[in-house]
C-alpha cells in the first residue's frame, strides 16, 4: 500500500515527465512537420558541397616516351584574416618555411578581406612542413603546376602553360584542347566533422585527365642539335641560330633547336622575342641555298644538264645597271660546278633561261610563299612576290636568294622533298595523342603535299649536291663514312638603319641531307649575324657535320664506306 | 508461431541496421583510401619529375664529362654493322640469339 504523500510525489514526477515529453513532442512537430521543407534544404546545403574540380593537364612525351612536360599538384597557402587572433605571430611561424619576410606576410594577413593568398605553387616539401604546423586561419590547397623537367631543352617547341593551366605557346597552345583536363562540378557529401562521406548510389564523379601528347622529337637528337648550335653561336659570337632535323620520308621533326634558349619553368619577365619559335615565325633572305631550287627547276624543265657549259664572266656581270659578283673569278664551268662553287652569275643565267613565270611557279611548287602547315602556332608564309610585282633586277636577285623571304622550316622541308625522291611532305611534331588509359585518340600519319619534281631530276640534282660537299663550298659539312648532299648559303642582311645590304651583318647557313643515297636526315643550320666569319661554309657547315655525325651514330645508321679502326696497339695485342 | 515471427522480424531489422552501419563504415574506408591514392599519385608525379630531370641528356653529359671524366668516342671507335639476313650465320655452336633473329626474317618455306 502506498502512502498518500508518496503517491502525491509520484504524480508530481509523472507530471514533470509528461510536461517534458510534451515540450519535446511540440518541438519535434515543429521541426519535422511545420519547418520540414525549409530545414531539409538547409541540411542539404550543409551536407553537400559542390566544388569545381579541374582534371589535371596531360603530359608531353618525346618519341621514346621520355617526359618533357608534366603536371604535379603543389601546395598553395592561403589565409583567412578574420579568424586570426595573432597575425604577427602566425607570420613569424610561416616566414622560415615560405622564405618570405615576416613583415610581408603580416601585411597580407592584416588586410580586411575574407581570403588572401599568402604564397602560391610552393615546393612539395614546403607543403609537408606546413601540414605539420597546425595554424588557425591558415589553409593549404593543392594546385596543378606545370613542370618542364628538362629545363630549356626543346623550350621553343613545347611552349608553356599559364598559371591556370592554359596553354600559351608552342605545343602547349596548339594542342591545348587535347591536353587540357576537363572541368567538372563535383558534389561531395560531408558528415558533421566535415569529412567526405562516400556518396549514395556508388557512382564516382571524377573529372577526366587531359590527353597525353607524344612528339616526333627525339630528346637525344634535340640535345645534340642544341648543344652544337650553342657552341657554334658562342664561337662565332653570333646573335643566335636555328637547327632543324627532319626525317625526309615522313616529314617528322626530330629536333628543332632555337638559340638563345629560355627556361619554360620561369617565363615571367622573359620577352616574347625570346620565346618566339623563330624557326617558323621569322623569315630571312636565304642567299645561295636558293640555288638548289633554281637548279631543280632548270633540270626538270630541261633548260640545263649537269654538263651544260656556263660562262662565269670572270666574276663580274651587269644586270639592270647593278653589278653581280662572284666570290671567285670563274670562266667556263659546267652547270654542276655553278651549284658546287656557288656561282651567282651562273645561277642568274640559269634563272634567266627559265624566265620569270617558270621560276616563280617552281619556287611556289617547293612550298615557298606558303605555310608548311606544321602543327605549331605562329607560322608565317614567307614572302615570294608575284612576277607582276618584280622589278628589273628581281629575277637575278631571287636566283641568288635575295628579294625572297623564307623560314628555316620551309627551307628544310623543301630540301627534304629532294631527299625524298621529289615528294614534298607536311612537317609535323606530334605523332600520337593518347588518353589517360593509353588508348590512341589521334595518330598522325605522314602526309604528302605534292610531288614537285621527278625522281630522275632528283637523282641528277642529288649527285650535284654531293659534289658541293666533296669538292665545293660545303666541304666542312662532310661526315666521314657517309655521303652528304647539301648547299651552303651566305646572305647579307638589310641594315635597318640604312635600308640597304649591310657589309657586316650576315646569315650563314647550310642545308642538306644524309646519307645521300638513302636519306635518313634532312638538316638545316642557320647562324644569325656571326661576328668572326660570314661564310655559311665556315660557320654553319661544321655544325651540320657534328649534328649529323652524332645523330646517325645514335640512330644506328651504319656507314657506307670502310672506316679506319681507331684501336690502340695495346688493345690489338690483347686480342687472341 | 507468434514468437518465431517476432524473432524473424527482429533478425531482419538487425540485419538491415548492420548493413547500413557497414555501408557507412566502408564508405569512410573508401574515402580514406581515395585520399591515400591521391597522395600516392602525387608522390608518383613528383618522382616522375625528378627522374625526368635526372635523366636529361644535358645532365648525363655534364656528369659523364665533368665527374666521371668520360669523353665522346673518337671517329672509328664505334663501328655500326648492318646485319643482312643473308649474312653467314655462326656454325657448329648451336643456335645463338643472332641465328634465331635471322631465321625469323626469312620466309617460313626457306627455313631448312
Amino acid at each position: 500500500m502506498v502512502s498518500a504523500p508518496r503517491r502525491g510525489r509520484c504524480i508530481v514526477v509523472a507530471l514533470f515527465l509528461l510536461a517534458g515529453f510534451v515540450v519535446v513532442l511540440f518541438r519535434l512537430f515543429n521541426l519535422q512537420i511545420l519547418q520540414a521543407a525549409e530545414l531539409t534544404v538547409k541540411a542539404d546545403r550543409q551536407h553537400r558541397k559542390a566544388v569545381s574540380v579541374q582534371g589535371p593537364r596531360g603530359s608531353i612525351f618525346d618519341r621514346n616516351g621520355k617526359v618533357l612536360a608534366i603536371n604535379v599538384d603543389v601546395p598553395s597557402v592561403f589565409g583567412v584574416p578574420a579568424s586570426l587572433d595573432d597575425p604577427s605571430g602566425v607570420a613569424r611561424h610561416l616566414s622560415p618555411v615560405l622564405h618570405v619576410r615576416a613583415g610581408e606576410i603580416e601585411r597580407k594577413l592584416k588586410q580586411e578581406r575574407s581570403f588572401v593568398w599568402i604564397a602560391r605553387k610552393l615546393d612539395p616539401e614546403q607543403g609537408r612542413r606546413l601540414e605539420r604546423m597546425p595554424l588557425e586561419g591558415i589553409g593549404v590547397v593543392m594546385e596543378g603546376q606545370r613542370f618542364y623537367p628538362k629545363g630549356p631543352l626543346l623550350s621553343h617547341v613545347l611552349g608553356f602553360a599559364g598559371m591556370d593551366s592554359q596553354g600559351l605557346e608552342g605545343i602547349e597552345r596548339r594542342y591545348d584542347p587535347y591536353l587540357r583536363g576537363e572541368k567538372q562540378m563535383v558534389v561531395l557529401q560531408r558528415d558533421a566533422l566535415g569529412r567526405t562521406v562516400f556518396p549514395k548510389g556508388l557512382h564516382e564523379q571524377t573529372p577526366s585527365t587531359g590527353h597525353n601528347v607524344i612528339l616526333t622529337i627525339d630528346e637525344v637528337i634535340q640535345y645534340i642539335a642544341e648543344k652544337e648550335l650553342e657552341e657554334a653561336v658562342t664561337a662565332t659570337r653570333a646573335k643566335g641560330g636555328i637547327v632543324i632535323v627532319m626525317e625526309p620520308r615522313t616529314g617528322a621533326i626530330l629536333a628543332m633547336a632555337v638559340n638563345p634558349r629560355f627556361d619554360p619553368n620561369a617565363v615571367q619577365g622573359i620577352s616574347a622575342d625570346r620565346w618566339r619559335n623563330r624557326a617558323l615565325t621569322d623569315t630571312y633572305e636565304p642567299g645561295s641555298t636558293m640555288k638548289i631550287f633554281v637548279a631543280a627547276a632548270a633540270l626538270e624543265e630541261k633548260v640545263m644538264e649537269p654538263g651544260t657549259l656556263v660562262y662565269g664572266e670572270n666574276g663580274h656581270m651587269v644586270v639592270a645597271r647593278t653589278v653581280i659578283h662572284d666570290h671567285e673569278r670563274m670562266g667556263w664551268m659546267t652547270f654542276a660546278q655553278v651549284v658546287q662553287r656557288s656561282s651567282n652569275i651562273g645561277s642568274v643565267k640559269t634563272a634567266t633561261a627559265l624566265g620569270e613565270e617558270r621560276l616563280y611557279r617552281w619556287l611556289r611548287a617547293f612550298g615557298f610563299g606558303e605555310r608548311t602547315e606544321i602543327d605549331l602556332p605562329g607560322e608565317v608564309a614567307g614572302l615570294v612576290k608575284e612576277p607582276r610585282d618584280w622589278g628589273r633586277r628581281s629575277l637575278a636577285s631571287i636566283a641568288i636568294g635575295q628579294e625572297i623571304g623564307v623560314t628555316p622550316l620551309q627551307l628544310v622541308t623543301a630540301v627534304a622533298a629532294i631527299a625524298n625522291g621529289g615528294w614534298l611532305m607536311k612537317p609535323h611534331t606530334v605523332s600520337e595523342i593518347r588518353d589517360e588509359k593509353g588508348r590512341v585518340v589521334v595518330r598522325a600519319s605522314p602526309q604528302v603535299r605534292r610531288q614537285p619534281i621527278s625522281p630522275e631530276s632528283v637523282r641528277t640534282l642529288s649527285k650535284i649536291l654531293e659534289g658541293v660537299v666533296t669538292h665545293g663550298t660545303g666541304s666542312k659539312a662532310a661526315v666521314p663514312g657517309y655521303r652528304v648532299a647539301g648547299k651552303t648559303g651566305t646572305a647579307q642582311k638589310i641594315d635597318p638603319k640604312t635600308g640597304s645590304y649591310s657589309s657586316n651583318l650576315s646569315v650563314g647557313s647550310f642545308v642538306g641531307y644524309v646519307p645521300a643515297d638513302d636519306p635518313r636526315l634532312a638538316v638545316v643550320v642557320v647562324i644569325d649575324e656571326p661576328q668572326t666569319e660570314a661564310w655559311g661554309g665556315v660557320v654553319a657547315a661544321p655544325v651540320f657535320r657534328r649534328v649529323a655525325e652524332q645523330a646517325l651514330q645514335y640512330l644506328g645508321v651504319s656507314s657506307q664506306e670502310p672506316v679506319k679502326l681507331a684501336m690502340t696497339s695495346r688493345s690489338e695485342m690483347a686480342r687472341p | 508461431m507468434k514468437t518465431l515471427t517476432v524473432i524473424a522480424a527482429m533478425a531482419l531489422l538487425l540485419l538491415y541496421v548492420w548493413e547500413r552501419v557497414e555501408i557507412v563504415r566502408i564508405g569512410y574506408q573508401v574515402e580514406r583510401l581515395k585520399v591515400k591514392k591521391v597522395a600516392l599519385e602525387r608522390e608518383r608525379d613528383e618522382l616522375q619529375v625528378k627522374l625526368s630531370a635526372l635523366t636529361s641528356p644535358e645532365r648525363i653529359a655534364r656528369v659523364a664529362t665533368g665527374k666521371l671524366g668520360l669523353v665522346p668516342p673518337e671517329r672509328g671507335q664505334v663501328i655500326l654493322v648492318d646485319l643482312k639476313p643473308e649474312a653467314p650465320a655462326h656454325r657448329g655452336r648451336g643456335p645463338t640469339m643472332l641465328d634465331v633473329k635471322l631465321a625469323r626474317n626469312e620466309p617460313m618455306w626457306k627455313v631448312p
